[in-house]
């Protein structure tokens, strides 16, 4: 007779506060000696001390376990879009995309549901690369600082922006640098501190920079 | 020839004499039959073989003697620790046992104990995760049963073992019969979830889902309660104070009708008296 007081979600709630012997196996045992036979629909005889004498035959804990397939629910960056069917290893798939939501298990129902078929050839995204979203993602966080000059007179011009984006840790060609509308000239103390938009080409996506304009004084 | 006689009847009794199950004692005999159903699923059922491999043939060949013998699987005693209703443990538990590790040397107590690690599980019915105690295992069931609504109400209470997996099974079923009012906020979704886990539902009886999950100590408090709440005895006070009353308004309308009667014929001083009035009235 087991008293199981508390409400369930109590017990959820407790932490791993058991001190448990710490072994690194869930195993498939075998009797080294097996028990005498009983009569048929009779009662086993008592089991003696031999027959608790027991063979590991194998750690299911070790052995390797296959991939299980998902199906993404929605588009996750850098793994794919909505519908789309993913193998991955169990403890990945479970912790990083079942468990969140963010997939639902590639059951039959499931395909038949979303009318998958996994046969049917990827169709390939119009990206040059997968880390065109990556690079995307970066330059949307980023505020470009470009260093003019206070004392010689210049025009701002793509290798200026080019330099200031290397300095930063992006190389960018020229070619996908598109300069806005209106020709900035300096120096110009009006334009310290603010910000301009340039154009940048991203693998056939138009992505547009922040850039900030400083004055530097050489001495 | 009178020794011989009580002989065979005590032969006859000692074959006859059934000893009382757990159900025929004391309060337990009220006990309905779902909660019977759901005992038998529970601990009568065998589980299904976990830290053995149990061979599959019904006869085996004898590869000395070639003699041919039955195959008779006699499963691993196995422990189960107050722990394991604590978690989902997916069927395992702790072995006690030898070890022989060297033909020469005498045998090696050992305990093989489950690896047990503490993850989230997702309840769809249920709308909630939740973090549990489990083993490799579980996880690997609630893979190979798309999800863990679907392997807490697939798999038999015998498999099961640990109270928690039942009391949150016993849920999501109540849940399920309910019609899922978790999802109130969006019928769509909650008609999808009705529709995918409504199967289940087949199986059971409301009468069983509340019985369903039960230990034996709450199912006998359970009993008690609901004898005690049908059988609630009344107060006598209440009984004797609403006697009192009718007697008294039989005795009013009595007065009454005697009054009326009475009045016209004889004005005695005694029936101006009024014990109860003020003093100068008497």
């Amino acid at each position: 007779m087991f008293g199981f007081n508390p409400p369930v979600n109590k017990v959820i709630a407790t932490g791993y506060n058991l001190l448990y012997q710490q072994t690194r196996n869930t195993f498939i045992l075998k009797r080294k000696w097996s028990p005498p036979l009983h009569k048929k629909g009779g009662k086993p005889s008592k089991l003696r001390a031999r027959h608790f004498v027991y063979d590991l035959v194998e750690d299911c804990n070790l052995s390797k376990q296959p991939d299980i397939k998902v199906i993404l629910n929605q588009f996750v960056d850098g793994v794919g879009n909505a519908g789309d069917v993913l193998s991955l290893r169990p403890t990945k798939a479970y912790t990083h995309f079942l468990v969140p939501g963010l997939a639902i298990y590639a059951s039959p129902e499931n395909l038949a549901k979303y009318q998958i078929d996994e046969n049917k050839p990827k169709v390939e995204s119009n990206y040059s690369s997968p880390y065109v979203q990556r690079t995307l993602g970066c330059l949307s966080r980023l505020v470009l600082q470009i260093t003019m000059s206070k004392t010689q007179p210049w025009t701002l011009e793509p290798w200026h922006v080019r330099t200031s984006f290397r300095k930063a840790g992006f190389v960018v060609p020229e070619h996908a640098i598109t300069m806005p509308p209106v020709t900035i000239k300096g120096p110009d103390l009006t334009l310290q501190d603010k910000e301009f938009l340039v154009t940048v080409k991203v693998s056939l996506i138009i992505f547009k920079a922040f850039i900030l304009l400083q004055h530097l004084q050489v001495d | 020839m009178a020794s011989s006689r009580i002989q065979a009847t005590a032969r006859h009794l000692s074959k006859t004499f059934k000893k009382k199950t757990r159900f025929e004692i004391g309060i337990a005999t009220e006990l309905p039959p779902a909660y019977k159903k759901f005992w038998r699923e529970w601990k009568v059922l065998k589980p299904a073989a976990v830290h053995f491999i149990p061979q599959e043939s019904k006869w085996k060949r004898d590869e000395l003697t070639g003699e041919t013998l039955p195959v008779q699987n006699v499963a691993l005693p196995l422990k189960y620790p107050a722990e394991i209703h604590e978690g989902i443990w997916g069927g395992e538990a702790v072995v006690k046992g030898f070890q022989k590790r060297d033909p020469q040397r005498r045998r090696v107590p050992h305990y093989w104990v489950p690896v047990l690690k503490r993850t989230v599980v997702k309840s769809e019915v249920l709308n909630t995760h939740l973090s549990v105690t489990v083993t490799d295992r579980t996880i690997k069931l609630i893979n190979d049963h798309y999800g863990f609504d679907h392997y807490l109400l697939k798999t038999p209470a015998c498999d099961l073992i640990s109270m928690l997996a039942l009391k949150l099974k016993k849920q999501i079923l109540t849940e399920l019969m309910n019609g899922c009012p978790r999802y109130m906020y969006d019928p769509a979704k909650q008609m999808a979830v009705y529709e995918e886990y409504k199967t289940y539902l087949t199986s059971y009886t409301p009468e069983e889902i509340e019985w369903y999950g039960l230990t034996w100590y709450e199912a006998l408090s359970k009993v008690a309660k609901m004898k005690e709440a049908a059988n609630r005895p009344v107060p006598l006070k209440n009984i004797y104070r609403k006697n009192l009353v009718e007697k008294l308004k039989a005795a009013e309308t009595e007065i009454d009708k005697s009054a009326t009667d009475d009045m016209s014929s004889t004005t005695s001083w005694l029936s101006k008296m009024n014990p109860f009035g003020k003093k100068d009235e008497a």
